[in-house]
């Protein structure tokens, strides 16, 4: 095993435990021992969120952990993304998310943003309480492929039909694809308000999201 | 006094099981308002407690509505309230939390429940509540639990990276929320009423059964041991979400009620609990008020009922009503509690 494949396997390692620090020196070092990004991004960061995914999907890794490993993927990504600029690197595909109307929870959406960002997409977060309009601004603005909603409320759940119906109105639907997530949301209610997907989890958000690009699962 | 509750905590056979449903934000419907504007109103809110009690007729009554807001608000924190209709729970947004993680625990203010905040009001409807009901039934005053009440000052998510990066911090944020949450249900108690506390930010789905352990379950305990010395009889403590893997430790609590929630697994709870000899509220799923006709709902309910399998410490309860609920939904689930006898040991 060369030297440089070691520090991408360690780059995993490191992200899955949460050491910031060291994955953004492990980052520089693997760059200027001329690896490219594009490899780091995959080899060092997206295996290393896969692991932790599979981990938090068990049980065996939780969600302050899981937010350290976001943290170390962050500090590496903001060294890698203009290196990844330069090369043309381009991302699996643009996502907006957003917490709805009226609701101030942000973890599960963020972790869905954490795991799609780990699997190779680009995230563009609304950030929560945010009203109908501003998705469909949002829509205009980013062009993404896919819009997230997240609710924990069964209160506030009830705006996403009000979100897809202003898509809607605004002559959008067809450019984007929808899915749906939080605790009290269900497949069933996903189907009730037409959105095109439901996720119980971050780590099958991310399953969700390839499968409606038609990417390979 | 209806002594249902009291046999179904003291794992005595009582003619029905109990019924509790857990209704906050939806008070407000009762009075045909917004949770925005009944949780800033003592005869609204007074109103709304009254009115749930005579059309649901539960077991118990829960003097709460933004439950988890009420002490971070008092200590400083900016609660959102909706304007007009909107019906949306008020909640404490980022930008209205007031520990950025670097402050000094100390500089906080410790609130007096009798002046900050809207404790004073939530005192005030509890007094009021209990001079009308408190014969008929019993009287829960809401307080957060400590590790709730730390989110809402800080906010979640920079909590649970605090309890890696800053443990020491995390802990004496908890200890100050302990302190709080003692003086706000010793005021419970002064009021005529007990005390029912929330801690659903501690579930296992945001905190490890071993990060519960480390930095909530002491805390906890002291709290609960202290409403007991003041004199409450049964301190319930309702963590939401599965809490199956963290049983033990929610047994450990003092808590002699405790929540097996819609994901929870009712096998472990009844044989833990039994044990313990504690006993437990299980939930139906919240979203099934929205999805679920009436007919379905019974069915669920009794389902519930017959997995309880006769225990009795077992409590039929439902998840956070949401707002506007159809009351038929809720009598309807009433009726399965009506109809189903504890079966005697």
């Amino acid at each position: 095993m060369t030297k440089a494949m070691k520090e991408r396997q360690e780059s995993a390692q490191s992200l899955e435990q949460g050491k910031t620090q060291r994955v953004a020196a492990l980052t520089l070092e693997l760059l200027e021992a001329g690896v490219s990004p594009q490899t780091i991004l995959n080899d060092g960061l997206i295996a290393g969120m896969a692991v932790v995914g599979e981990k938090m999907r068990n049980g065996e890794m939780y969600l302050p952990e899981v937010l350290q490993s976001a943290s170390a993927m962050q500090a590496s990504l903001k060294i890698l993304k203009p290196h990844l600029t330069r090369e043309g690197a381009r991302p699996l595909g643009r996502i907006l998310l957003g917490t709805v109307k009226g609701d101030m929870h942000d973890i599960g959406k963020n972790l869905v943003g954490i795991m799609l960002q780990g699997a190779g997409f680009e995230i563009v977060d609304l950030g929560l309480n945010v009203p109908p309009e501003r998705f469909v601004e949002g829509i205009n603005t980013h062009h993404p492929a896919i819009v997230g909603m997240s609710a924990m409320l069964t209160t506030t759940m009830l705006n996403m039909k009000a979100i897809i119906d202003t898509i809607a109105a605004a002559g959008l639907r067809s450019t984007v694809k929808i899915i749906i997530g939080g605790a009290p949301a269900s497949q069933r209610f996903a189907d009730e308000i037409g959105a095109d997907g439901y996720a119980r989890d971050a780590v099958l958000a991310v399953g969700k999201v390839k499968q409606l690009l038609g990417l390979t699962v | 006094m209806n002594t249902r509750l009291e046999k179904a905590l003291n794992l005595e056979p009582s003619d029905r099981v109990p019924f509790l449903p857990a209704i906050y934000e939806h008070k407000a419907w009762f009075v045909g308002e917004t949770p925005s504007k009944v949780c800033r109103d003592i005869n609204l809110f007074t109103t709304a407690v009254l009115a749930e009690y005579e059309r649901v007729q539960p077991d118990a009554l829960t003097v709460g509505i933004d439950v988890y807001n009420v002490e971070a608000e008092a200590v400083g924190c900016k609660v959102t309230y909706y304007p007009g209709n909107d019906i949306s729970t008020p909640a404490i947004g980022p930008e209205g939390t007031i520990f950025q993680g670097a402050d000094d625990v100390a500089s906080l203010k410790m609130p007096d429940p009798k002046k900050d905040g809207r404790m004073p009001l939530n005192l005030e409807v509890a007094r009021r509540v209990v001079k009308v009901l408190g014969r008929d039934v019993p009287i829960r005053g809401a307080v957060s639990g400590p590790f709730s009440m730390a989110s809402s000052l800080v906010g979640s998510e920079h909590l649970l990276m605090l309890t890696v990066t800053h443990p020491g911090l995390v802990k004496d944020l908890i200890a100050f929320s302990a302190e709080v949450i003692k003086r706000y249900g010793s005021a419970f108690r002064e009021a005529g009423c007990g005390v029912i506390i929330f801690d659903s930010q501690a579930s296992p789905e945001l905190l490890s059964p071993a990060m519960y352990r480390d930095f909530v379950l002491g805390p906890t305990q002291g709290i609960i041991k202290y409403f007991k010395q003041l004199g409450v009889q049964h301190v319930p403590l309702i963590i939401g979400g599965n809490t199956t893997l963290m049983l033990d430790a929610y047994l450990e609590t003092g808590a002699n009620n405790i929540l097996c929630d819609a994901k929870a697994d009712i096998g472990q709870f009844l044989v833990k609990c039994s044990k313990a000899r504690r006993a437990f509220r299980r939930n139906l799923d919240t979203s099934d008020f929205l999805e679920l006709t009436v007919k379905e709902l019974l069915r669920r309910a009794l389902k519930m009922v017959k997995e309880s399998k006769g225990y009795p410490g077992f409590i039929l309860g439902t998840g956070v009503v949401p707002y506007g609920t159809p009351l038929a939904n809720l009598i309807a689930i009433r009726e399965v509690a009506q109809e189903v006898r504890s079966v005697k040991k």
